[in-house]
């Protein structure tokens, strides 16, 4: 029972993100490889800022009045730890942007291909390929 | 810290990503990932990291889903069963899933005690960011301390991906012909609700001076730039959905966005090339105080951490405006969602 509290969330991350891996590996729709991605990038994130908290803590903004002065010494215990916390901010800012580009190629996927389905573009890149060596008739294959 | 309630909103999680990954409609997939943004901002109020959630409840709960909607708008919403079976896909994700979480789990004994006071993470270096910041920066916020002035090159730098991602954007969906961008599912007929458009309206102005607090107030409070600024973004985001693009476009164009973009991080690094002029390191912003009338070392580096905020939520804002209007519209920036 001890072990279980006190390492069960790491579980819950582990399985967060094999469920992204999963999904980015075996998933046919290239939006539900780029939500897959984003579900491997929070299960990272949750486990950065779970380390951060400690028993007993509060969140880290120091009180009014604390510390100036040096009235009242400030004990590291009493804080959660707020270096995580700094590193996944911007990691989540960063993210959205990195979903943005993600986006944005899989749109241009579309335009060109009209489809989102992994096999289908596969399909159609080899019959191009096949086309253009026939037309070439040099049988230079141009999906490598 | 209470391990039960944690225990019920991440058990909530994994029943939200499974139905993610597993729902057939694109567009439901983007509400239920929204969901489970909200769910993990609730976990992290939990846990005391409140700025994390903040960030977490703008971009990830509001923009994501928001860009996915106008991804999915664009392209097709319902996911085709497999046609053939081209490759063993499944089994290799379920293989590589599976050696993954084997290892994890394997290592995940050796991992401190959840919450332990006393784990690596906490006894190194963060002790010194808890007890110095308030004497070093005067700024009791200690996520903003450590952000904009300890590791100001750490976010020197992720304000300069974002700037890059939003170019990429730009970039790749910028160079468009008319005729590909006529693709997608007609949605704007039954759009046009005078309720929403009022509210929007309405609200927008104190959305945006919320959005300025946040920026300014974030040496005292949860908040600074990056969620100021995705926070003046949203506002933006909320008129082209309620309106149009073009009545975005008509306030902040697309030039005007990159030109702030570029602003910002120009902001940023500006004021690191100040304090490398006036003799010391760069971005290290004790010395500004020979420029700014009565301030000491330490309230110099209080009001070079604004200076620095406000050039972050600059950029964030320019570039989740051309994130989006570029996403929606593909890129021709005529008609949006």
């Amino acid at each position: 029972m001890e072990l279980l509290i006190s390492s069960y969330n790491y579980w819950i991350y582990i399985i967060l993100m094999m469920i992204g891996l999963y999904a980015m590996l075996a998933k046919n729709n290239l939006i539900k490889k780029i939500i897959g991605m984003s579900i491997f990038q929070t299960a990272i994130i949750v486990f950065y800022v779970s380390i951060s908290a400690k028993k007993d803590a509060t969140i880290p903004i120091i009180e009014h009045g604390k510390g100036h002065g040096h009235s009242a010494v400030i004990s590291a215990m009493d804080y959660a730890n707020p270096l995580p916390h700094v590193l996944m901010l911007t990691a989540i800012v960063v993210s959205v942007g990195t979903l943005g580009v993600a986006l944005a190629l899989a749109q241009k996927i579309y335009d060109r291909y009209k489809t989102l389905e992994e096999d289908e573009i596969l399909e159609q890149l080899q019959e191009q390929a096949v086309s253009d060596s026939v037309m070439t008739s040099s049988g230079c294959d141009n999906d490598k | 810290m209470i391990w039960s309630f944690d225990l019920l909103i991440l058990l909530f999680m994994v029943i939200c990503a499974f139905f993610v990954i597993q729902v057939k409609d694109l567009l439901g997939a983007a509400i239920v990932f929204g969901v489970y943004s909200f769910l993990m901002c609730l976990l992290w109020t939990e846990m005391g990291a409140v700025d994390v959630a903040f960030t977490e409840a703008a971009v990830g709960a509001g923009v994501s889903t928001v860009l996915f909607i106008a991804a999915v708008h664009r392209s097709s919403r319902q996911v085709k069963p497999r046609k053939r079976w081209r490759r063993p896909n499944k089994a290799v994700g379920l293989i590589a899933a599976g050696l993954l979480g084997g290892v994890l789990f394997y290592a995940s004994v050796d991992f401190p005690d959840w919450a332990d006071p006393s784990s690596p993470a906490s006894t190194h270096l963060s002790p010194y960011f808890i007890t110095e910041a308030l004497a070093d920066t005067s700024v009791p916020n200690l996520v903003t301390a450590v952000l904009a002035d300890y590791r100001s090159f750490d976010t020197l730098f992720e304000t300069a991906v974002i700037f890059v991602a939003g170019m990429a954007v730009f970039m790749i969906l910028g160079q468009k012909t008319k005729e590909s961008a006529q693709v997608g599912i007609d949605l704007t007929g039954g759009y046009e609700d005078t309720i929403i458009r009022v509210v929007s309206r309405a609200l927008v102005p104190f959305m945006q001076i919320f959005a300025l607090y946040v920026v300014g107030h974030g040496h005292h409070s949860p908040g600074g730039g990056f969620q100021g600024g995705v926070l003046l973004g949203a506002t933006f985001v909320l008129l082209a959905i309620s309106f149009d693009l073009k009545m975005v476009l008509g306030r902040m164009s697309e030039k005007k966005n990159l030109l702030l973009a570029n602003t910002g991080v120009l902001l940023y690094s500006g004021i690191g090339v100040l304090s490398l002029l006036l003799g010391a390191n760069f971005l290290d912003y004790s010395i500004l105080h020979t420029l700014l009338p009565s301030t000491g070392p330490v309230v110099a580096r209080s009001h070079a951490i604004l200076g620095v905020e406000i050039g972050v939520a600059i950029t964030v804002m320019a570039i989740i405006i051309l994130i989006y209007t570029n996403l929606s519209s593909g890129g021709t920036n005529e008609k949006g969602l």
